[in-house]
């Protein structure tokens, strides 16, 4: 009792160190798809589907993956511009509170002891979002700053930069007249801007000079936490350098916590200590930057790796190069199981393969028995019934897909052949999580923990 | 670090720190001297300037260039001995009507009547619908359903033919008049703004602002609005010739008041004369109107192509 105390009281000024910034549990954004006349609500896009993540206090997290993989998406919600529509945000947990949290989070909601209760709602009012008390939303709101990717349009085209550096020290009423001037001048210098650009617009500026702008505008409240949303992509190579170095040195210098948002290994490599993947809504792997990009344990991971092309053509562990087949599948009805098993080089019979997945096959495959499907009546993403033209082509079918060697093939557990008719019943595998596979190394891929680990077998190929 | 240094320069800088004030608003007034120089630079939007204030200048010295009529001054003085004179008559420069009401007269305190139609129509307007736009944008949702719906209601029914059933349900009178433009013309208003609104809503500066932790209100005062009604100020200055335009069409029906200096009133008395060959009655009044509509829509088209978003601020 004695610890839940004292956690109220922990703000971030009395932060040592230790502890989390930002922790993420199933956290999901899940976009209404509306149809018809009515706006019924037909389905949603998943842009971001249950995401766990620690961003640990004086860190750099690099976040990577395509676009459309919901990566801006997750920092739009962790900086609190876009609500999660499930999950929990925490913010500000030290260590203790954490394994606190993640106690009583394991404890279900009715079963719960009194005492737990209060616990558990005096740890959602002062650390996730949504439901903190309004203090703490406060020291939340200042604590947690954004650099847009777009540095121009994230600036108000009608203010002069004085009041747009100036507008965080106004709102929380630091300061106004004079102070407020020489404080922006303060910030601008330590951009590397100068007060002759106080009063000056935006468009007055070039590329680089308004991203340092939007920087100088993030740090003037002092954050300990920045989401820095790809923001050197839209600057040339020389620009972006300049930025990124500036980046690293205000993080020595203020002890920022950094979540780095890019589709650029190059950068991220440079930039962070820690790195996330995420591929269609969810996060492939996580580990140290170093240990992902020499030993990736996620076969998505090294595809990116390896797509990047890199100027001393090194192989970084001189094994066979990894390539994805077909395109990102639609967010609005995401493939079960692992996210990448359709277009996955080393995908396996567990991946999660489901009815859609076969007529995608034998679509590519054999278009002569795709074409004599005449009906399908489905149960659920796994099981499926065939009406085929004749008993002649279901016989075929029924030989093609029982005597397939391909992992989809061998994911079938069962497949009977009535007449015209083929049900066929498929491993059912829903979800496959993100576990930890080695120390500090966490991935959704089922081979990173199995002895030949996520190259291709090399028999089957 | 630098921020160790700010307590001695903002001792030591005051004084220059006030000049940096003044100058702040310098670099504003600036910046929209550019604008204007920038709307200026097209001669017709010139020529659209030059009407409106020789307009303006007409109705302000109305009671200097004529003397006004008592009691009411909106009502031409009848000369009885000079009816349906022809222009260049002695005392009667442009000619006079039916009922020896002066021409001249009648177009330069039908000026003043012109402006009050405008400026009280489409300023109210302009508040009512920017208020109902901005309410129905920012609060989305249901509240802005049943607002623009019933928007939609007013937008079906053509402007001159709304007004006009209101203006005939009132009775005539030019207040009446003023009346039903503006339940008419708000609106078109309230569309305009929700629109932009609703765009600016999703840039990146306004969830800059947001993430800073201001206000719903800072944010719509200093973000959103600025930045929403450069087509509301458009539409405006084109309005201030529509509404007179319109307003004239209902006094040529006869929903304003009888011998009222109205220029379309005047267009509608002298129609009788016309072929009687007293064409300069319902000319003068109609070239009056044409003139005022063409300068504004002169100077709105003007302020369309030098504000287009696409290419301002760059």
């Amino acid at each position: 009792m004695s610890v839940a105390v004292e956690h109220p009281n922990i703000g971030p000024s009395a932060a040592s160190g230790s502890g989390d910034v930002m922790t993420l549990h199933d956290v999901k954004v899940h976009y209404p798809v509306k149809e018809g006349v009515l706006q019924r609500v037909t389905g949603a896009v998943r842009a971001v589907d249950g995401v766990d993540l620690s961003i640990r206090r004086g860190q750099t997290l690099g976040l990577v993956g395509e676009s459309g993989c919901g990566k801006t998406t997750l920092g739009r919600v962790i900086a609190g511009l876009v609500p999660a529509t499930g999950g929990d945000i925490w913010f500000d947990l030290d260590d203790s509170s954490k394994l606190l949290m993640e106690r009583l989070r394991a404890i279900p909601k009715d079963s719960m002891s009194r005492e737990d209760k209060a616990l558990w709602s005096q740890l959602e009012s002062n650390h996730r979002l949504g439901s903190m008390s309004r203090e703490r939303q406060r020291i939340y709101r200042r604590n947690c700053q954004f650099v847009f990717q777009d540095a121009f349009a994230s600036l108000n085209p009608r203010q002069l930069v004085r009041d747009i550096v100036g507008r965080p020290l106004r709102v929380y009423h630091e300061a106004s007249g004079n102070d407020l001037d020489l404080k922006v001048i303060n910030l601008l210098e330590r951009v590397g801007l100068g007060p002759q650009h106080l009063l000056r617009y935006p468009h007055q500026f070039s590329g680089g000079q308004r991203q340092r702008i939007s920087i100088a505008r993030a740090l003037a409240l002092n954050p300990e936490f920045v989401v820095l949303d790809e923001p050197t992509s839209a600057l040339d190579v020389s620009v972006q350098a300049q930025i990124l170095n500036l980046l690293v040195e205000l993080q020595e210098d203020l002890g920022l916590t950094y979540l780095f948002i890019t589709h650029d290994l190059g950068v991220v490599q440079h930039m962070s200590d820690y790195l996330a993947v995420m591929y269609l809504g969810k996060i492939a792997e996580i580990g140290p930057t170093e240990d992902v990009f020499s030993n990736p344990l996620h076969p998505y991971t090294k595809v990116l790796r390896d797509s990047n092309p890199s100027l001393e053509g090194d192989d970084l562990d001189g094994s066979a190069h990894l390539r994805l087949t077909g395109t990102v599948p639609n967010p609005i009805d995401p493939p079960q199981g692992c996210r990448l098993h359709p277009r996955c080089p080393v995908s396996q019979p567990e991946c999660g393969w489901q009815v859609d997945d076969m007529f995608q096959s034998l679509e590519t495959s054999t278009p002569a028995s795709f074409e004599t499907i005449t009906r399908v009546e489905r149960s659920g993403p796994f099981a499926a019934q065939l009406v085929m033209t004749d008993d002649a082509a279901a016989r075929h079918l029924h030989e093609e897909i029982t005597s397939s060697r391909s992992p989809f093939g061998r994911a079938v557990e069962t497949i009977t052949l009535d007449g015209a008719n083929v049900s066929i019943r498929l491993r059912e595998v829903e979800e496959i999580p993100l576990i930890p596979v080695a120390p500090g190394r966490m991935s959704s891929c089922l081979l990173a923990g199995r002895p030949g680990g996520i190259n291709p077998p090399s028999e089957s190929r | 670090m630098t921020m160790t240094s700010i307590p001695q320069s903002a001792a030591s800088n005051e004084p220059r720190k006030d000049r940096l004030r003044t100058r702040a608003s310098s670099v504003r007034w600036a910046r929209r001297r550019e604008v204007l120089r920038e709307v200026m630079r097209n001669p017709l939007t010139v020529v659209g300037v030059v009407i409106i204030t020789l307009f303006l200048l007409m109705a302000i010295t109305a009671p200097l260039l004529t003397e006004a009529n008592q009691p009411d001054p909106y009502q031409s003085p009848r000369d009885w001995a000079n009816i349906d004179v022809g222009p260049g008559v002695e005392g009667h420069v442009l000619g006079t009507d039916s009922t020896g009401g002066d021409v001249l007269y009648g177009i330069i305190w039908g000026s003043r009547l012109s402006l009050q139609l405008s400026l009280t129509v489409v300023i109210s307007t302009l508040i009512i619908g920017t208020i109902v736009g901005s309410v129905a944008a920012m609060r989305g949702g249901r509240l802005d359903n049943f607002l623009m719906r019933i928007v939609d209601v007013f937008l079906a029914i053509p402007e001159l033919i709304f007004a006009l059933a209101i203006a005939a349900v009132l009775g005539p009178s030019f207040r009446n008049i003023i009346l039903a433009l503006a339940v008419v013309f708000w609106v078109k208003y309230a569309r305009i703004i929700r629109g932009e609104i609703i765009r600016v809503k999703q840039t990146d500066y306004v969830a800059a602002a947001r993430v800073v932790g201001d206000s719903t209100w800072n944010i719509y005062r200093k973000d959103v609005l600025p930045n929403a009604v450069t087509p509301l100020v458009v539409q405006a200055t084109l309005d201030m010739g529509n509404v007179v335009l319109i307003g004239a069409a209902l006094s040529y029906i006869g929903l304003a008041q009888a011998g009222l200096t109205e220029w379309g009133a005047m267009v509608s008395a002298g129609q009788s004369g016309i072929l009687a060959g007293q064409w300069w009655v319902s000319t003068f009044a109609g070239v009056a109107i044409l003139l005022w509509a063409l300068a504004f829509n002169l100077v709105g088209d003007g302020l369309r192509d030098a504000l287009d978003p696409k290419t301002e601020g760059r």
